[in-house]
């Protein structure tokens, strides 16, 4: 199989074994896409950047085939820890389903040991638009995405004196599940070789659900926007910065906007890795007495084709 | 500050429209990734690889491949302001007859940004020539399957579809 890599921009991820070696062919998948347009698993699972979703499907299947990815991303920030799995599908150029996975971590202040976990399907279906071909027009590629998110509680309160809290709910919000809802808009500017990314999000997210959805605060839809841009190095390196702004729903909380830095690195179009410097803004100060940004190194593998 | 960085984005893409519409002065793409001797090398260089290529040589299996990379150089020469005249068919008439997907489109690229590799062009001018190559996707890839009768040649295939 040629391995004539594609560049990638984005937070990326990762998973063994999924027999992409031989994925040539394989039940149809082509890989046959442009360069840098594969896209990564961003935070919620959807092909994009590590925060912030793009407008592209995931994989490398073209507009008559079929890619797929898995990935796995770990985040360590100061006092909190992220893991997130997942795999996403991507059809026709068209549409993409993803899941996604998220097991979180405290790992500092008093609230040391705290966890909770949760569940993300999305899908998202692309408008109109061709980011790589329409080079002579202005128009951007446009998707519009759903994530939905089912939180499963939290664990090991008792540990850190808050016995009896199973639940974010118990903290102020307002319910345990909620539906993101976004659109995107992808200009890769080629003959710049920059990646220019543009997203509104519907969302009631404490924390990207983790803290559940809606809160003492606010318990109604925010839209918040975000953004991507991503310098090409060569075919199979890129570096950029990502920005996502978020709702303030819980008064235990003092959520903010979150940034990062990243370098994707795609040896081949099977592989590829992200090493990104993430910083959240204040994570549950009011809450843990901590008020300090909640900044980290973001490391996601991806595998797929 | 989110907000500032946000700007800060926008102004990013509209500092890429101002770059991108600008021409002018100065020398031509053409000159800045090295002129005939250059791209005469890229063109060679990509004849070969594309041969080997089994994703996309059979697509070009009547071609006359001389005359192809001929007609390659001077495409490119004159899309970077090499003063070049195009003297082959316009990219609809030239690939009717052929089911060419944007699989094969795509893998042709790829075919010329490894091209340029293997000549040393610095990979910031080869997105600059892919930039001017990509839009000709509309038509070179086909929405629907070519004809039988038109791919074997017995019907003449349809006039370009109005923009």
């Amino acid at each position: 199989m040629r391995a004539v890599a594609l560049l990638c921009y984005g937070l990326g991820s990762w998973v063994a074994g999924v027999g992409v070696a031989t994925a040539e062919g394989f039940l149809g998948a082509d890989q046959g896409k442009f360069l840098l347009t594969a896209g990564f698993s961003q935070l919620e699972g959807a092909g994009g950047g590590g925060l912030v979703p793009l407008a592209l499907i995931t994989g490398y299947g073209s507009s008559d085939s079929w890619g797929a990815n898995a990935h796995f991303t770990n985040i360590q920030l100061k006092d909190f820890q992220l893991r997130t799995y997942g795999a996403a599908v991507g059809a026709l150029d068209r549409v993409e389903v993803s899941y996604t996975r998220h097991e979180f971590d405290v790992t500092g202040t008093a609230l040391d040991g705290l966890g909770t976990a949760q569940d993300i399907v999305g899908v998202k279906v692309r408008l109109w638009g061709n980011a790589v071909y329409q080079q002579d027009s202005w128009v951007p590629q446009l998707a519009v995405g759903a994530e939905y998110q089912k939180n499963e509680g939290i664990t090991n309160a008792a540990n850190v004196g808050l016995a009896g809290v199973v639940s974010a709910k118990q903290l102020g919000a307002s319910s345990e599940h909620g539906t993101d809802y976004y659109i995107a808009a992808t200009k890769i500017f080629l003959a710049q070789s920059l990646v220019v990314n543009v997203a509104v999000r519907a969302t009631k997210a404490n924390e990207f659900g983790l803290l559940g959805f809606g809160g003492d605060l606010k318990n109604t839809y925010s839209f918040k926007p975000e953004g991507t841009v991503a310098y090409l190095l060569t075919r199979r390196l890129a570096v950029g910065s990502e920005i996502r702004t978020r709702p303030h729903n819980l008064s235990i909380d003092d959520e903010s906007t979150g940034y990062d830095v990243f370098a994707a690195w795609a040896p081949t179009k099977n592989i590829s890795l992200v090493a990104a410097y993430l910083n959240l803004g204040g994570i549950l100060g009011p809450a843990t007495g901590v008020n300090r940004h909640q900044d980290g190194p973001y490391i996601s593998v991806q595998a797929g084709f | 500050m989110a907000r500032r960085i946000l700007g800060c984005l926008l102004l990013a893409a509209a500092g890429v429209a101002g770059s991108a519409a600008a021409g002018g002065g100065g020398p031509t793409l053409y000159d800045r990734i090295g002129g005939e001797a250059k791209l005469r090398a890229t063109v060679h260089e990509f004849v070969l690889i594309m041969e080997s290529d089994d994703r996309i040589n059979f697509t070009f299996a009547n071609t006359d491949l001389k005359k192809f990379e001929q007609l390659l150089f001077e495409q490119i020469c004159n899309l970077t302001d090499g003063g070049c005249k195009y003297t082959g068919r316009d990219m609809y008439t030239s690939h009717a007859k052929l089911n060419i997907t944007n699989a094969q489109f795509n893998a042709l690229a790829e075919d010329l940004y490894e091209a340029f590799d293997r000549v040393h062009v610095p990979y910031r001018l080869q997105n600059k020539v892919v930039a001017l190559l990509a839009p000709m996707q509309r038509d070179v890839v086909k929405d629907q399957a070519v004809p039988q009768d038109v791919a074997e040649g017995k019907v003449p295939p349809p006039p370009r579809p109005a923009k």
